[in-house]
């Protein structure tokens, strides 16, 4: 049996799946990424390790929005962006999914799928309300843990109409309803309510959500969020078991395709990377009044990597 | 000689050649401010209100850009270019806003372009003209090889397949590629590479051919705008709606990316009824939007998702 790695370093969280030949989730780790993603991959590759206890990857994969970062930091097999792996994922255990619902820590997706193919996608514009960032502020400022926040919504008989298109509005809307006394069940689920109303007027304008609906991405842990869905479109949602790491998974998959192609060679830099001495640094290139701000990635004083600049006087490493 | 400048940005792309030849006749020297930079951005950016777009931000940058570099900055109000079709009021505002923001620019060159009233078109275009000479024939012949320009200008680009960029600038597109995308919208957005983070490049790096609107011929984008839309309503509504539906109906392309401004009224309108054609013909088609906030990443992601998926539909 060839096991695969997916990396999925996400705005709020990092997910890595350990995922077998034949599909299996064999291990999973989902953390915060805390604005420290190099330390984040580490983490998360040695609790990995330590569960897999020796056995050889086969091929490894990154996606989301540090995928380039992570790619270069572990050797990846293949790159690839949230929208293609997250369908993916979705194909393999919903085969004849039709519609995706993601929603993620900083970006909510659709991706509308006919007999197994995308064949549209849209993601929120410019703006993170109607994400998991905005119901994690909401969490906070009404003194909750988020992982409550769905159980609390599920007790709500007469939701609170909330102002959701963007937090900053949310906010004074909701200290608003508070203080002319509605409870505070009622005053959550509006919250999952407003999200909800959210997703579908902006993200899923104009697109055609057909049954089976398969819900993912970590608000799916969200079982308030899940009824505002279910109420609003009027059609259960298909949480997939392994929904908080679809990500992962989807580029584990595309790992395996992408190895099978190159003769079953892995450019994986082995476990070894969890121990591996990453410097990231910046700078302001001076070459012309762009100033890009210059990211870079090194090991052990040798450039990985460099990202930021318009044009591509950085690009090449040697 | 008189030195006139001329801002790289709005209809720059559009008519940059009519221009030259019209100041060339007149004996004046252009001064191009240069691409769009950080510095350029931040300075639009800094003396607008929110509520304008982010190109009008870009071309108030380029105009600080050439404060102490030109006698006169030209410009023109095009208020509209054919009868019952209007133009944004940020373009028949433009010269009044461009005082209002920066006062202390050189003296403007200012210029009514409004087909609907034609005898008052003659006598603005003679009035731009008396800055340089009091001889009204000399202005005429500057005018109609300005015209003359501007056809030439046009019709390259469709017999070549040519983009703006490389007419202007020199670039050179890649010709060759493993699918084809068409790329539509108005040319302050499509060419100019800070604004759009690169985004012509970005695509042919995946190995893409990249189709643009100066590249279909003004009747057949027009036929596609009348079918789409039963005809103009906005100026420059051809190279959106007229371009995408016409690549969209020919199928030459495996997908269609429209590209916008945040903020933009007349093109909200137009990419609804593009989305809403490329869907009832089943063509793969996405809208990006573009403003100061924009982050690369973002865009990346988008483009990505979308050749992907324009690659497995074929």
């Amino acid at each position: 049996m060839k096991v695969y790695l997916g990396i999925d370093v996400g705005s709020v969280t990092t997910k890595v799946v350990a995922l077998s030949s034949d599909g299996q989730v064999l291990s999973s780790v989902y953390l915060r990424t805390e604005g420290k993603p190099v330390q984040m991959v580490q983490q998360s590759l040695s609790e990995i390790r330590q569960r897999l206890q020796g056995v050889p990857i086969a091929g490894v994969g990154t996606t989301g929005s540090a995928r380039y970062l992570a790619g270069v930091m572990v050797g990846a097999d293949v790159v690839k962006n949230e929208i293609t792996a997250q369908a993916i994922a979705s194909l393999h255990y919903v085969p004849d999914v039709k519609t995706i619902i993601e929603i993620g820590g900083q970006d909510s997706k659709i991706i509308i799928l006919r007999d197994g193919i995308a064949v549209d996608f849209g993601m929120n514009t410019v703006c993170a309300a109607g994400t998991g960032s905005f119901l994690d502020h909401q969490a906070d400022r009404l003194n909750m843990r988020i992982e409550d926040f769905g159980e609390i919504a599920l007790e709500s008989n007469n939701p609170v109409r909330i102002a959701g298109r963007c937090t900053v509005f949310a906010e004074s809307d909701m200290v608003h309803k508070q203080q002319l006394g509605y409870p505070l069940e009622d005053i959550v689920y509006g919250l999952c309510q407003a999200l909800v109303r959210n997703y579908l007027n902006n993200v899923g304008l104009g697109k055609e959500l057909l049954s089976p609906i398969v819900f993912q991405g970590g608000v799916a842990f969200n079982k308030g969020i899940v009824r505002a869905f279910e109420e609003g479109l009027g059609i259960k949602t298909i949480i997939p078991p392994h929904h908080e790491v679809m990500g992962a998974i989807g580029t584990a998959f595309l790992a395996e395709e992408e190895t099978s192609q190159n003769g079953n060679v892995t450019k994986f830099r082995g476990f070894e990377v969890t121990e591996a001495k990453y410097a990231t640094s910046s700078f302001e290139c001076k070459g012309c009044p762009n100033q890009c701000e210059i990211a870079q990635i090194s090991l052990d004083g040798k450039v990985l990597a460099r990202w930021g600049g318009r044009c591509d006087r950085w690009e090449r490493v040697d | 000689m008189v030195k006139v400048g001329i801002p790289r940005a709005l209809l720059y792309y559009e008519y940059y050649p009519m221009w030259r030849a019209f100041f060339d006749a007149l004996g004046a020297e252009l001064v191009v401010s240069e691409s769009t930079t950080k510095d350029v951005a931040a300075s639009g950016v800094a003396r607008v209100t929110a509520e304008t777009c982010f190109p009008v931000k870009i071309f108030m940058g380029h105009v600080i850009s050439l404060i102490g570099k030109c006698d006169f900055i030209f410009v023109p109000a095009v208020r509209s270019m054919e009868e019952k079709v209007h133009n944004c009021s940020k373009f028949l505002g433009l010269p009044d806003m461009t005082r209002a923001v920066i006062p202390e620019c050189p003296p403007l060159l200012e210029v009514d372009i409004d087909m609907e009233k034609k005898r008052e078109l003659y006598s603005s275009v003679y009035a731009l003209g008396r800055h340089f000479t009091w001889n009204p024939l000399k202005v005429r012949r500057a005018a109609k090889l300005a015209l003359q320009s501007h056809g030439e200008y046009k019709a390259r680009m469709v017999r070549e397949g040519k983009t703006p960029s490389e007419v202007l600038e020199g670039k050179s597109e890649q010709r060759d590629g493993s699918s084809s995308v068409a790329l539509v919208g108005h040319p302050y957005l499509l060419y100019d590479d800070y604004v759009n983070h690169r985004l012509i490049s970005r695509l042919e790096g995946q190995g893409v051919i990249v189709l643009t609107p100066e590249m279909v011929s003004q009747a057949d984008m027009k036929q596609a705008t009348h079918e789409l839309a039963g005809g103009s309503y906005w100026t420059y509504e051809d190279e959106v709606i007229g371009a995408g539906g016409y690549y969209i109906k020919k199928g030459v392309v495996d997908g269609v990316i429209s590209v916008m401004a945040f903020g933009c009224g007349p093109d909200s309108v137009m990419m609804h009824i593009l989305d809403r054609y490329a869907r009832r013909e089943r063509r793969p088609y996405t809208c990006l939007t573009l403003d100061e906030h924009t982050a690369e990443a973002g865009l990346a992601t988008r483009v990505e998702a979308f050749i992907d998926m324009v690659r497995k539909r074929r």
